[in-house]
């Protein structure tokens, strides 16, 4: 176990550069994840970490030491890829024994070591058989248990659930986020799903074109988002944003768009500045014709649980999570009544939080 | 019923190529068996099959009982020699090669793709010569060496090209996991690299040993020592006399044929899936 520090990290291939001074802490046992649309940077983030790409600029620390000119097999970390990487012409046993047979350890303690990864991962009746002759979700548990049985200081996954089906992939999610629970193993995960980052993070580190957006646990990147990037990236449905213009009224400021009013609590900012105004599907309630702001419903789309609408207002389209069912029908007139302490604005210039 | 007529159509047409072409392929052999198994007077007599067929050929051969033939065995041990000498040196220039090219991603690795693919654009028939001056500077005529090195010199760059399209299939996060696990590049090559390339090593072994095996220019050339010819060049020299033992030269030819054939018989689901590995992008 050991904590991991990365210092005004940066990458460059020739003359692009892709990272551009990336710092943070991850303190032992915690389960970082490392979020961000593809070509923000991520992956290559983990693979510096990991030894497999040159760092241009700036160093990073595994248990308080500079691992830069460290090759892979000296910093102590195990990765699982996202596409397993096994060994095709191994057993799982053998897979899973590859890296201590390369060091050189004890047969008994290698095999004691193996059995207890596979009874972990309930791979007890598969060590015999070769990669090719297990399911998909078989061998990312594979690839995982041959991470554990390094019983390294960190733990690296690369989209590790990122070739599975849906439903396994929520299997899974829960399974790896149970086995660091376990091991308490100090764990960089890198996805481009939210989702998962949401889920399974202690702290999410949101990068995009190779800066760090945001870091938080999962609740403070989505209640209260830090720029308008983090905000409409964090969520699912993804948060209704549209331009507006902020007024003071009464100790209350509103935002002015789509010819409506909009509540946004009280909050700092100018009047007359020109914001993006934004709102959480599920942060928009459902009113009678008249009261709030005035809607059209376009779409219903019940999913048992949950029932999401979208809705017109102006020339701008919202959605609406509501959570129990409605009678609401396409074409009918609505009203929307919001909380204005649940809106988030955002400066039209950079993109910043405006609280 | 058009599907049908179609498919009687291609079946047709294949046909139209597949005869000929098998044709062409199996007279020249029979022939050869004919002779083979011809007592000497009845060799050129024009028949399907002969009215005496007769081993008596072959036990000539075996036995050596004929002048051309005095070093049989001898000379089928050098081609022997020679063709595995040739495979295995092949196999471990080009399987080295792809590796660090493919794998290890060294310096100048385009460089030298790149020239082995130009080398296949000068035939062999055109570097017999400064071969010969080369290998008479280093003392290596006569010697089987010299055939050995030529015949590697002459099969490398294919089998360079053909490992190294095949090592490019392999997945690449395989290397990366290895190296995680704490392999060194030796180990990598030993452990995860050679058992996964033994399709294409099979392949690229066979094709170099037949290749030196099937050799007669760069032989003729090298090697002139009765007892150090192979047998394809002393195949050559029974035309030398204007009375050619044509029934013996035929059985020998056709225990010559032997080997390559059983070889490639042995290996050929590997010789279709090895030597068009990497043909195609996946």
């Amino acid at each position: 176990m050991a904590s991991v520090s990365f210092r005004n990290i940066q990458k460059a291939y020739g003359k692009v550069k892709v990272i551009h001074g990336i710092g943070f802490d991850i303190t032992d046992g915690e389960f970082v994840v490392l979020v961000g649309p593809s070509g923000c940077g991520k992956s290559t983030l983990l693979r510096m970490l990991a030894g497999l790409e040159e760092i241009t600029g700036g160093e990073i620390l595994i248990d308080g030491k500079v691992v830069n000119d460290l090759e892979s097999k000296d910093r102590d970390i195990a990765m699982v890829f996202q596409s397993y990487a096994l060994y095709p012409h191994m057993t799982v046993r053998d897979n899973m024994a590859f890296s201590l047979k390369l060091r050189k350890a004890d047969a008994a303690q290698t095999s004691k070591r193996v059995a207890d990864a596979a009874r972990i991962l309930n791979l007890d009746a598969l060590l015999d058989r070769y990669p090719r002759e297990l399911s998909g979700g078989q061998r990312q548990r594979v690839a995982m248990g041959r991470a554990i049985v390094r019983d390294p200081k960190v733990f690296l996954f690369d989209e590790p659930l990122s070739n599975l089906d849906a439903k396994l992939r929520v299997a899974m999610r829960a399974e790896i986020k149970a086995l660091h629970q376990r091991l308490k193993t100090t764990t960089v995960y890198v996805t481009h799903d939210q989702i998962e980052a949401m889920t399974m993070a202690d702290r999410i580190v949101v990068m995009h074109d190779g800066i760090i957006e945001q870091i938080g646990t999962p609740l403070e990147l989505f209640d209260r988002p830090g720029n308008l990037f983090v905000a409409q990236f964090i969520g699912s449905p993804a948060m209704n944003v549209f331009k507006g213009t902020l007024r003071h009224r009464d100790g209350q400021s509103v935002v002015e768009a789509q010819g409506g009013t909009w509540p946004a609590g009280p909050v700092r900012g100018r009047d007359g500045q020109t914001v993006h105004y934004g709102i959480r599907p599920g942060d928009l309630g459902l009113g009678s014709a008249g009261q709030g702001t005035a809607a059209k419903v376009v779409v219903v789309e019940p999913t048992g649980a949950e029932t999401e609408l979208v809705l017109e207002v102006g020339s701008e389209q919202l959605i609406m999570v509501l959570h129990g069912r409605t009678a609401a029908q396409p074409d009918d007139r609505v009203g929307l009544v919001i909380d204005g302490r649940k809106a988030h604005l955002f400066d039209d210039g950079n993109g910043q939080r405006i609280d | 019923m058009t599907l049908k007529w179609r498919d009687v159509t291609t079946e047709a047409k294949l046909l139209l190529v597949g005869i000929p072409v098998l044709l062409w392929t199996i007279i020249p052999v029979y022939h050869m068996f004919l002779f083979a198994i011809s007592p000497r007077d009845q060799a050129t007599s024009g028949r399907l099959w002969p009215k005496e067929p007769t081993l008596q050929n072959f036990n000539h051969v075996f036995e050596q009982k004929h002048f051309y033939l005095n070093h049989f065995w001898l000379q089928l041990g050098n081609s022997l020699w020679i063709a595995v000498a040739v495979g295995v040196l092949t196999l471990f220039i080009a399987t080295t090669a792809a590796f660090a090219i493919s794998r290890l991603k060294v310096k100048g690795g385009r460089t030298v793709m790149n020239l082995a693919l130009f080398t296949y654009f000068i035939p062999a028939a055109f570097l017999a010569v400064p071969m010969y001056k080369t290998m008479a500077t280093y003392g290596l005529l006569n010697n089987r060496w010299s055939l050995v090195l030529a015949m590697v010199t002459i099969a490398s760059p294919y089998c360079i090209w053909v490992l190294k399209q095949a090592s490019d299939k392999l997945p690449w996060e395989l290397d990366e996991a290895a190296r995680i696990d704490g392999a060194t590049p030796l180990q990598l090559f030993r452990l995860v690299y050679l058992p996964l390339m033994v399709p294409s090593l099979v392949a690229v072994g066979t094709y170099s040993l037949l290749l030196a095996w099937n050799e007669y220019l760069y032989g003729f050339l090298l090697l002139s020592n009765e007892k150090h010819l192979t047998l394809a060049v002393a195949l050559g020299n029974f035309l030398a006399a204007d009375d050619s033992p044509w029934e013996l030269l035929m059985a020998t030819g056709f225990i010559y044929a032997l080997p390559p054939a059983a070889i490639y018989y042995a290996f050929k689901r590997y010789m279709v899936s090895g030597l068009t590995a990497g043909a195609v992008k996946s």
